[in-house]
């Protein structure tokens, strides 16, 4: 067997200049696809840690009831004694911190104009700790040692639509867990931008308290936890789970996967993009190689004709095809690997800026991430691309009249 | 002394356009063990067709071949893969060597293919290459010797595995006179060390008298089979309490030389 690999791998460098276009070709599928497949991964790693830093968190903690409740009582299904909860799940060594929240909706005005808005009420210290902290245009975050003015965030959109600035009042109008409308006057320290102009359109953040004061309730909707590491995701959220059924009130945790609804339609959009365009490399491979192979195969009639003459069985002579191109294939995989690798780190080092993506306002950097998985599988992909395209010819070569082989010219 | 090859009122017919030529006519042979014989004739006379069907890459029109005993036309195309590669060795015009493979190795091959240990293919392949003179070029790629040493090659790779029978067809067809006579004499000499049966075609007439029996073939049919003085001799040698006079010549052509075997 050793020296029928041996055949093989040298037949692989018989023509060499052939060898060479293949190992191009080959090389460069692997390549591009290590070159798009890392720009998706990475763009797919920026978008997970960015939808978890930005507020979204590793794991969130609700009632049970709360994905069945009614919008303008948002607090009727809200978890009580959350410090208890919070206590009770963060003794796990990889958890960073809970921070509370209470998603809300409601109305604000500026005393002529009046606006809805998708409000949340946040621990300013505990988001700061997890690092929640949002993307300000202007003016400055929530103070962490509240007291006086009542203080909010507002969307840039919000902003513009009320036409206020930092420093400017607005109203904000909600309903009690008790049904009853409520009001408070706000003060607005700073302009948020999300990157998404629908979320600009309609956002507030508050202070929990403050919250907690125009909803009448000490409830909160639910509990973000911060992880060290959004790898030790599922870790963290099968050791949470006994716990909270521990717990008098029913609780449910979702992870971050659960809640990013946004990150998985791009993952989605761009992963089936990314395979039409293996399928893409895979049939160039195999099309381009087929006549390759081929050619190989009639130059070397003859020498097929001697070794079939010589008893070798037809099976062993298709098999040293299929070797041959697969060896084919990995040494391409190796080229691809490698030079997919290299233009990936020049890449990165050059700084390449894209436009902002639909949807964003902020223009992303070209970066290509290096992804063990993605190399495997694209060499496996242009492997058996070659093993396939190999597959005509080595049937061919194996069921040559061996007579007529012989006095191939 | 046993059978080896029998050749059985073989045709052989070629479609070409829309008919038949034909490029054996009901020829019959016979060949017994450790026979040294050439099929000489002209270019187009059937040498190589001939020898294909014994060799057993072919299939006759009509008639049948026997090899050992064995009617290979019962044969199925793997039982015909294993006759070839246990009991026959192929010695080719064109060398037919494996490029990337050395000396060593294209003679190592039918040891490979027939599955045959490491250490006994090596002890073998020495043996092999000792025997044709090329102990000191074992490690050499075909395009690093020269045609002589190539067709030694060549037949150091026919015969590793001791095969009952070894075709060469027009084996000295590429080499010089100096060359060609002293391939021939190899073979000769493989034949009567090691009882190797060799069948060889050539069309060069001053290579024959170093054979020990001449079919000649003209035109698809067997138009002389004779011993020549060195076959006589050798036949003497054989069988001695049987041997009487071989015929010198023109045994016409299908009648089978058996007389004095």
């Amino acid at each position: 067997m050793g020296k029928f690999l041996l055949l093989a791998f040298r037949n692989v460098f018989r023509n060499r200049r052939r060898t060479l276009m293949t190992l191009i070709m080959v090389g460069g599928g692997v390549t591009g696809l290590l070159l798009v497949g890392g720009f998706f991964a990475r763009m797919f790693w920026g978008l997970r840690e960015s939808t978890i830093n930005d507020g979204l968190g590793h794991i969130q903690i609700f009632t049970a009831e709360h994905f069945n409740r009614e919008e303008k009582h948002v607090l009727d299904t809200g978890i009580d004694n959350w410090r208890n909860v919070a206590a009770s799940v963060s003794t796990g060594g990889h958890v960073r911190g809970i921070a509370p929240r209470i998603e809300f909706n409601g109305m604000l005005s500026n005393g002529v104009k009046s606006s809805v808005f998708m409000g949340s009420a946040v621990d300013p210290v505990a988001e700061q700790s997890l690092g929640f902290t949002p993307h300000l245009d202007a003016g400055r975050d929530l103070d962490t040692k509240p007291g006086g003015e009542i203080e909010a965030l507002i969307g840039a959109g919000v902003a513009r639509s009320m036409s206020v600035k930092p420093g400017d009042g607005l109203t904000l109008l909600a309903v009690t867990s008790d049904g009853a409308l409520n009001g408070i006057d706000v003060q607005v320290v700073g302009i948020v931008n999300t990157g998404f102009k629908e979320m600009d359109d309609r956002y507030l953040r508050i202070a929990l308290p403050s919250a907690q004061r125009l909803l009448q309730s000490d409830r909160v909707t639910n509990l973000v936890v911060g992880l060290d590491n959004t790898d030790n995701t599922d870790l963290v959220a099968a050791q949470m789970v006994p716990e909270l059924n521990g717990l008098p009130q029913q609780l449910v945790l979702k992870k971050w996967i659960d809640l990013a609804t946004y990150y998985k339609q791009v993952r989605s959009l761009f992963s089936t993009i990314f395979v039409f365009l293996g399928i893409i490399v895979f049939f160039m491979v195999l099309m381009s190689s087929v006549n390759t192979l081929l050619m190989a195969m009639f130059e070397r009639t003859r020498e097929i004709g001697t070794m079939l003459a010589m008893g070798t069985p037809r099976a062993w002579i298709m098999a040293l095809f299929v070797i041959e191109a697969a060896l084919l294939g990995l040494l391409g995989a190796i080229v691809g690997v490698v030079g997919g690798n290299l233009l990936g780190v020049l890449i990165n080092h050059a700084g390449i800026h894209l436009p902002a993506p639909p949807g964003t306002t902020v223009p992303m950097t070209f970066r290509v991430m290096h992804v063990p998985s993605l190399m495997v599988g694209s060499s496996i992909l242009v492997i058996v691309s070659l093993a396939l395209a190999s597959i005509l010819p080595a049937i061919r070569a194996s069921r040559l009249q061996i007579a007529e082989a012989l006095t191939h010219v | 002394m046993p059978e080896l090859v029998s050749v059985e009122a073989v045709t052989r017919q070629f479609p070409l356009d829309h008919n038949f030529v034909s490029a054996l006519l009901s020829v019959n042979l016979r060949v017994v063990s450790g026979e040294f014989l050439a099929i000489a004739g002209p270019s187009g006379s059937g040498k190589s067709t001939l020898l294909n069907l014994i060799g057993c890459i072919d299939q006759p029109t009509s008639g049948r071949i026997l090899i050992d005993g064995v009617d290979t036309s019962t044969l199925s195309p793997s039982r015909l893969t294993a006759l070839r590669r246990l009991k026959i060795g192929f010695v080719f015009q064109t060398f037919n060597l494996i490029p990337v493979f050395t000396a060593a190795e294209n003679v190592e091959f039918p040891l490979l293919v027939q599955g045959v240990s490491a250490a006994d293919r090596r002890t073998r392949v020495t043996a092999a290459l000792e025997s044709v003179g090329l102990s000191s070029r074992a490690n050499h790629r075909p395009d690093l010797l020269s045609g002589g040493e190539r067709q030694r090659v060549a037949v150091a790779r026919a015969i590793v595995h001791r095969p009952a029978l070894v075709l060469a067809d027009e084996p000295t067809a590429n080499l010089d006179t100096q060359n060609a006579t002293q391939l021939i004499d190899l073979m000769h000499d493989l034949n009567r060390r090691l009882g190797l049966t060799f069948i060889f075609s050539t069309h060069d007439a001053r290579l024959l008298e170093h054979t020990d029996r001449i079919v000649r073939l003209t035109d698809g049919q067997v138009v002389s089979d004779s011993l020549t003085e060195k076959g006589t001799a050798a036949e003497a040698l054989r069988h001695p309490a049987e041997f009487t006079q071989a015929p010198k010549e023109s045994l016409s052509h299908g009648q089978v030389l058996t007389a004095s075997l």
